[in-house]
């Protein structure tokens, strides 16, 4: 539940930052927090099995893609 | 309430706490290195801590070593995902910030 | 100026998570009765796991282990799989992919051997999803230009 706001509060920094590199950054740590939230709604809905095998694909696609944005801005050379 | 799930409270307590400093952290600096400090490092222990203390709370089940398994790859995949957005940033040329 | 491709961090870190990204995709593909899951869904996760070996090792190792001749193969193949067994189960004797009359080739019980159907058709999906994926990961990075064609086309002009 209180994690719910650090989320929002966390994206407040994504819309507002100066420049894509910032946004970067925020969507990163919106990733990590959601897979929190996601494993605390399996206890809450009495079905761990199931969304601990959702938390853990969304783990590995939010490294991979924040790698690939990583690699893309500096090959553009631009912020 | 049994005794592996009142062992799980400080470790999900805690766990909340560096999340919020991490996210005050990520509001308040005013460079973006800085705010890099407080996201890669901050993030990381607070994930790896809920992670742990999720993991007690179910007892010795066959769910708890596969949270385990993800605690393990973020603790593994975050800090070089930090690595990869710190390099391209220093690549483009943007300059630390320096107290005057 | 050095690349992504020449950081020696990020490869080694890739080099040591994409085995277990890959056994977690089988894992995912296998158990697509009882989790979520399946055969689409494991597809996606092994070709992630060789996009992120191409961003990170550069592209000519990356096509030196997968070109697009394989990668065609591996597509067509799967689909081969798919609708084979959709045909076998015509030919026996029942509707398409009706896998209930399988078993009168694998001598089990009508319900073991849907189960069995419907794995070997999950296999060939995630096959082909996986190709598909690297091949239009690998024609969008390289603008469909390969270096031999351009000597060729600079001897030539």
């Amino acid at each position: 539940m209180g994690l719910f706001f650090l989320v929002l509060l966390c994206l407040y920094r994504g819309v507002f930052g100066p420049g894509v590199l910032n946004r970067v950054a925020a969507i990163s740590a919106i990733g990590t927090k959601t897979l929190v939230i996601l494993l605390i709604m399996g206890y809450i809905y009495q079905r761990v099995d199931m969304f601990v095998d959702i938390s853990m694909v969304y783990a590995l696609l939010n490294f991979i893609g924040t790698i690939t944005v990583a690699k893309y801005l500096e090959m553009s050379g631009e912020i | 309430m049994n005794i592996m799930q009142a062992l799980s409270i400080p470790f999900l307590l805690g766990g909340f706490f560096f999340f919020l400093a991490a996210t005050i952290g990520l509001l308040r600096f005013p460079d973006f290195y800085t705010r890099l400090h407080a996201t890669g490092k901050g993030d990381t222990l607070a994930v790896l801590l809920s992670l742990i203390g999720l993991s007690v709370y179910e007892g010795f089940s066959f769910t708890a070593v596969k949270i385990l398994f993800i605690a393990v790859f973020m603790f593994l995949a975050q800090p070089t995902s930090t690595h990869a957005i710190s390099r391209a940033a220093m690549r483009c040329g943007l300059k630390p910030w320096v107290k005057k | 100026m050095t690349r992504l491709t020449d950081d020696i961090i990020i490869r080694a870190v890739a080099r040591i998570m994409i085995p277990f990204i890959q056994l977690y995709a089988l894992y995912v593909i296998m158990h697509g009765h009882h989790s979520p899951g399946g055969g689409f869904q494991g597809g996606v996760i092994l070709g992630a796991s060789f996009i992120l070996y191409l961003i990170t090792h550069g592209l000519e190792e990356a096509r030196a282990r997968m070109s697009e001749l394989k990668a065609g193969i591996f597509s067509a193949s799967g689909l081969l799989i798919y609708s084979g067994i959709g045909l076998l189960c015509l030919i026996l004797g029942s509707n398409f992919l009706n896998y209930g009359s399988l078993s009168l080739i694998l001598k089990v019980i009508p319900a073991q051997a849907r189960s069995l159907g419907i794995l070997g058709v999950e296999i060939g999906v995630g096959i082909t999803v996986m190709a598909v994926m690297f091949s239009i990961f690998f024609d969008i990075s390289t603008g469909g230009i390969i270096p031999e064609d351009k000597e060729i086309k600079e001897e030539n002009g």
